[in-house]
């Protein structure tokens, strides 16, 4: 009880802190850094939620991601839908998609590599139909119309606005799946992930947890699509579906904490930053690719070292440093 | 030289400026005095990922072009030197965008990029927001100069120049040879620029009433791994010409395929696109390749900096300027231009000195650089190139001709 | 459509699916013997062609007779590959061996970019551009060797893990790990010869491919998806059902471009995993 508040009080100071950001650094790529760590630390903790407590590994979490960012962006381009508006249908038929996709891979026990290659293969599909899909755009994307200062609109010149938007995404979703991790669906979810059979032999309505849980993991994403469409203004179908934004989802979780509420927000906060120096610190002196290199070089090492993620590593380190 | 409020005479005497002989000249005295001020341009360009090989030769044209700029003495109604900050897009907009804030926090005064037009419309949006001048060298969206931007400045030429220009060099080629061109298929790359350079080209021949008709249209992947069936296609559509909008890999695969289903043809002739004209592609086909024609914005062999630009790039980077060097290296003179002639350094001057640019003796082919209100090119052009003798020449306008043309091309077994 | 057209989509469709065969062979091998899904399987595809470029360029011979090059440099990487890395994760959950290889794909791939840089880049072999003709339709001669290679090294590998000792273990310690210790291997050992000769097909398909497409450090990501496909489709850790879906997807993809788009090519081979997983999830030839 007593250590929940702790983490309560922490967690408030630390938003706190992180809000009054803007009021003391106005250095425009600094506030962008920060608002991509944000923004990858909403979506790692969204495919937290089926590939870290469902333990289902997601190669196709752009499919979702894609989705979100063309329903919202062609209701507003087509129909003069506010994206504000647009991103909620775009959730929907993310969440539709999900139950499709969950359906088809857990009725037909499909686990593991069959069913992280079958999202692969569902992001794969909705690439190349979007690309032929002439009234999306097809191959050319969407470039939506730029307003300027138009908050009703999800748009606005400045950086400040969308700062506060990713926080906001990156806290709500970082709390609902606490309160998740908490409630019975959470121990449902984990019990499915750590023994499938045992869950089912108690009791547990194994298919039905992974399904909400890939329900809700995709609904999360496909906002995040929305966020990218208005924040960069322009969508394309081998962009937001595509296998390596897939990659870069989760390795914000993974390397972080796959399943723990922390983790997405560690990952993001090192791989972001990271990418931003090495590239510029190598890209510039002619050592193009070097920077993915230290990129993969450092999922390696996770993965060898702490294959639990990263705020596992510290706080056992920690523990045997206290003890 | 140098002074400020006399475009046309500066103009002039900054271009003689970067010429060998006025550096003495001019210049002399000012080089080794210890230029105190650096003007900060920032150029980003996909240097690594699927696109790195066509970004690296748009950085090396921006280098170059410093580099030349600066041997002449720099921006000298500053009594400054240029600084390139360069950046990688990694062909990814959200790169851009992170990367063109990051140069402009280090001090770039002036953006230049950025070959695709997503990342182009990206960075668009930053410089918007932070009030720094863009100058697009490559990217041929429409969207990119009719969106409303204020500080954005393209020198390449639009998608439907490109489409039209593609269908009326067609038109001149056949009526130049005679010879009977009734059936031609297109072939395009399913990504942005493929589709739309595509469909603009097939309304320009369609406006144009054109008597050539277009029996197939074939699309496919860009990380295609086999033409043969795409090549079957055309065999069977039995096309006069071949009319492809692709990349530099396909490109190849889709000579050689050619040439191995025989399929006759009495030309190809792109539309516009890369591909056709780069070393590697001459390298890969040999005779194959030879007498490939392509319609893409080409530098101007007639122009008084041809010689010694081209001269300067084989000596650096063993190739010679193409398209896409061609148009960074221009992209830094328009820049550079534009400081020269800017009442003052901060945003707005420059964007008032941008907006009365007026290059007359310039590398790359088309009149005068000018930017109309909305911050195009209205002078950009294209020029109809061919492979002769395993180098691109060009063919067509007349004014810039280097060869004749050599259509209906010989059949594949009679190259050499 | 003609009938022309179509027989030229078979007869290129089969000589691709070959390849894919042969790729995905050695995918099938590696995950029948340890239960790891190889997801640098096109990255190790890619090593297997710049080798090639470059043995064939350094000792100016035909890029065929390099062959031998690219299969013994590649088994040693992924030999080494498994020693070193793999091997730590096998008793790990699936998703930390998936991720693991998603990291080794990520250095293979940028590690290329940043050595080789960007550019295509091609062999020169007169086969190159040589064709046959069959009746109205045209036949490729370097795909051709590419695919009769392929099937060749197919059964000559088939032929190695049923009747050699070697292969003989191997199939033990495909069965059970405590098998093939039972009789006396090393089976860290057997693992390495494994992954080495799962990693030497996939370099010498590489190496029969670069002859009509260039290599350039992103051309991996479709090949290691068209193998997953292939693999699923002949059923996970069955040679012969590798084969025959290397064939399958071959052919699909170009009758395919045929009947739709070529540019739709990509949803033909995916839609065909989907159904597969929902009718048959064992694949055409695995078992349950």
């Amino acid at each position: 009880m007593r250590r929940g508040r702790g983490r309560s009080a922490a967690a408030i100071v630390t938003v706190a802190g992180l809000a009054a950001v803007p009021l003391v650094v106005t250095d425009s790529y600094t506030l962008n850094t920060l608002i991509l760590v944000f923004y990858y630390a909403y979506l790692g903790q969204a495919w937290n939620l089926l590939g870290g407590y469902a333990g289902q590994l997601s190669l196709g979490h752009s499919a979702y991601f894609g989705v979100g960012a063309y329903a919202s962006t062609l209701l507003f381009t087509i129909v003069g839908l506010s994206p504000w508006l647009g991103m909620w249908v775009g959730a929907a038929a993310a969440a539709l998609l999900a139950v499709g996709i969950g359906l088809l891979g857990f009725r037909f026990g499909l686990r593991g590599v069959y069913f992280a290659l079958t999202t692969l293969a569902f992001n794969e599909i909705l690439r190349v139909l979007v690309l032929h899909w002439d009234l999306a755009g097809g191959a050319v994307g969407v470039f939506l119309p730029f307003r300027g200062d138009a908050p009703a609109l999800f748009q606005f010149r400045g950086r400040v606005p969308f700062y506060y938007i990713s926080l906001a995404m990156m806290v709500l979703a970082t709390a609902l799946v606490a309160w998740i991790g908490r409630s019975p669906l959470g121990w449902r979810l984990k019990a499915v992930r750590d023994d499938e059979e045992a869950a089912r032999a108690v009791g547990v309505d194994a298919t039905r947890a992974k399904l909400a849980a890939i329900t809700l993991s995709g609904a999360l994403t496909a906002l995040g699509g929305t966020f990218y469409a208005q924040y960069y203004l322009n969508i394309h179908p081998s962009v937001v579906f595509s296998t390596p934004l897939s990659i870069e989802i989760l390795l914000r979780a993974f390397v972080g904490g796959a399943g723990t509420v922390l983790g997405p927000i560690v990952g993001a906060a090192i791989l972001t930053p990271l990418g931003e120096f090495s590239r510029s610190a190598f890209a510039r002196g002619g050592l193009e690719g070097l920077h993915l290199v230290v990129y993969g070089g450092l999922l390696i090492v996770t993965v060898l070292f702490f294959p639990r993620g990263l705020v596992d590593g510290v706080a056992r380190a920690w523990r045997k440093l206290v003890s | 030289m140098g002074l400020v409020g006399r475009p046309g005479m500066d103009r002039r005497a900054f271009l003689a400026g970067a010429g060998a002989a006025a550096v003495t000249m001019a210049a002399g005295a000012r080089i080794g005095a210890a230029q105190a001020k650096t003007i900060k341009i920032g150029a980003i360009h996909p240097v690594s990922g699927v696109l790195a090989q066509v970004g690296q030769a748009c950085r090396q044209g921006a280098q170059l072009a410093v580099a030349e700029i600066n041997r002449a003495g720099g921006i000298r109604s500053k009594d400054a030197r240029l600084e390139l900050l360069v950046g990688d897009s990694e062909s990814k907009a959200e790169v851009g965008a992170a990367e063109a804030e990051r140069l402009i926090r280090e001090g770039a005064q002036i953006i230049i990029g950025a070959f695709q037009s997503d990342v182009v419309m990206a960075i668009a949006q930053v410089c918007e927001r932070r009030e720094v001048p863009f100058v697009v060298d490559v990217g041929a969206a429409d969207q990119i100069t009719t969106s409303g931007f204020t500080k954005v400045f393209r020198i390449f030429p639009t998608t439907s120049a490109l489409g039209k220009n593609g269908a009326a060099y067609l038109a001149e080629i056949i009526r130049l040879s005679g010879a009977q061109v009734e059936r031609a298929v297109v072939t395009y790359t399913k990504d942005l620029f493929g589709t739309v350079v595509s469909k603009a080209f097939l309304q320009a021949m369609e406006a144009a009433k054109s008597p050539v008709k277009i029996v197939e249209v074939i699309g496919y992947d860009l990380t295609v791994q086999d033409l043969s069936t795409e090549v079957a296609r055309i065999k069977a559509a039995r096309p006069d010409v071949l009319l492809p909008f692709n990349r530099i890999r396909d490109s190849v695969m889709l000579v050689r395929e050619l040439y191995k289903q025989r399929v006759p043809l009495k030309g190809i002739l792109s539309p516009g696109s890369p591909g056709w004209y780069e070393k590697e592609f001459i390298e890969q086909t040999g005779p194959l390749g030879e007498f490939a024609m392509d319609a893409p914005p080409w530098y101007n062999p007639k122009s008084p900096l041809h010689g010694r630009v081209e001269a300067a790039f084989r000596r650096a980077y063993d190739r010679g300027v193409d398209t896409n060097s061609g148009y960074s290296y221009e992209g830094i003179v328009v820049a550079a231009d534009a400081l020269e002639r800017a009442k003052s350094l901060d945003p707005a001057g420059i964007v008032a000195a941008l907006r009365t640019t007026s290059i007359k003796d310039h590398l790359m082919a088309g009149g005068p650089i000018t930017f109309d209100a909305q911050g195009q090119n209205v002078n950009a052009s294209t020029s109809l190139i061919q492979v002769q003798k395993r180098r691109p020449v060009v063919v067509l306008p007349d004014a810039e001709a280097e060869a004749r043309p050599v259509f209906p091309a010989p059949g594949w077994d009679e190259r050499t | 459509m003609s009938a022309v057209l179509l027989g030229q989509a078979l007869v290129g469709g089969l000589l691709t699916g070959a390849v894919y065969s042969l790729m995905a062979v050695g995918l099938s091998l590696i995950f029948g013997v340890m239960r790891v899904t190889n997801f640098a399987h096109g990255e190790l595809m890619m090593v297997g062609m710049y080798v090639t470029v470059f043995a064939s360029a350094a000792s100016g011979l035909d890029p065929y007779l390099t062959l031998p090059a690219a299969a013994v440099s590649l088994f040693v990487v992924g030999y080494l590959l498994q020693r070193v890395l793999v091997g730590r994760v096998l008793e790990m959950p699936e998703e930390i061996q998936v991720l693991l290889l998603v990291g080794v794909a990520l250095v293979l791939q940028n590690g290329a970019l940043f050595l080789f840089g960007p550019n295509h880049r091609g062999v020169q072999t007169p086969l190159a551009l040589a064709a046959l003709p069959l009746g109205p339709l045209t036949v490729d001669v370097a795909r051709l060797v590419a695919g009769g290679l392929a099937v060749a090294l197919t059964g000559a590998l088939a032929l190695f893990l049923g009747r050699s000792r070697l292969g003989t273990l191997l199939r033990a310690a495909a069965d059970s790990r405590d098998g093939a210790r039972i009789v006396g291997a090393d089976v860290n050992r057997l693992y390495g010869v494994a992954y080495g000769l799962g990693a030497a097909c996939a370099g010498t398909a590489g190496a029969l491919i670069v002859p009509f497409f260039e290599v350039a450090p992103d051309v991996a990501l479709p090949f290691t998806l068209t193998s997953f496909v292939v693999v699923i489709l002949g059923g996970m850790g069955s040679l012969a059902g590798a084969f025959v879906g290397g064939l399958v997807v071959g052919v699909a993809e170009a009758i395919g471009a045929v009947v739709f788009a070529p540019s739709l090519k990509p949803v033909v081979a995916f839609g065909l995993l989907v159904l597969i997983l929902v009718v048959r999830p064992t694949g055409l030839l695995g078992r349950a």
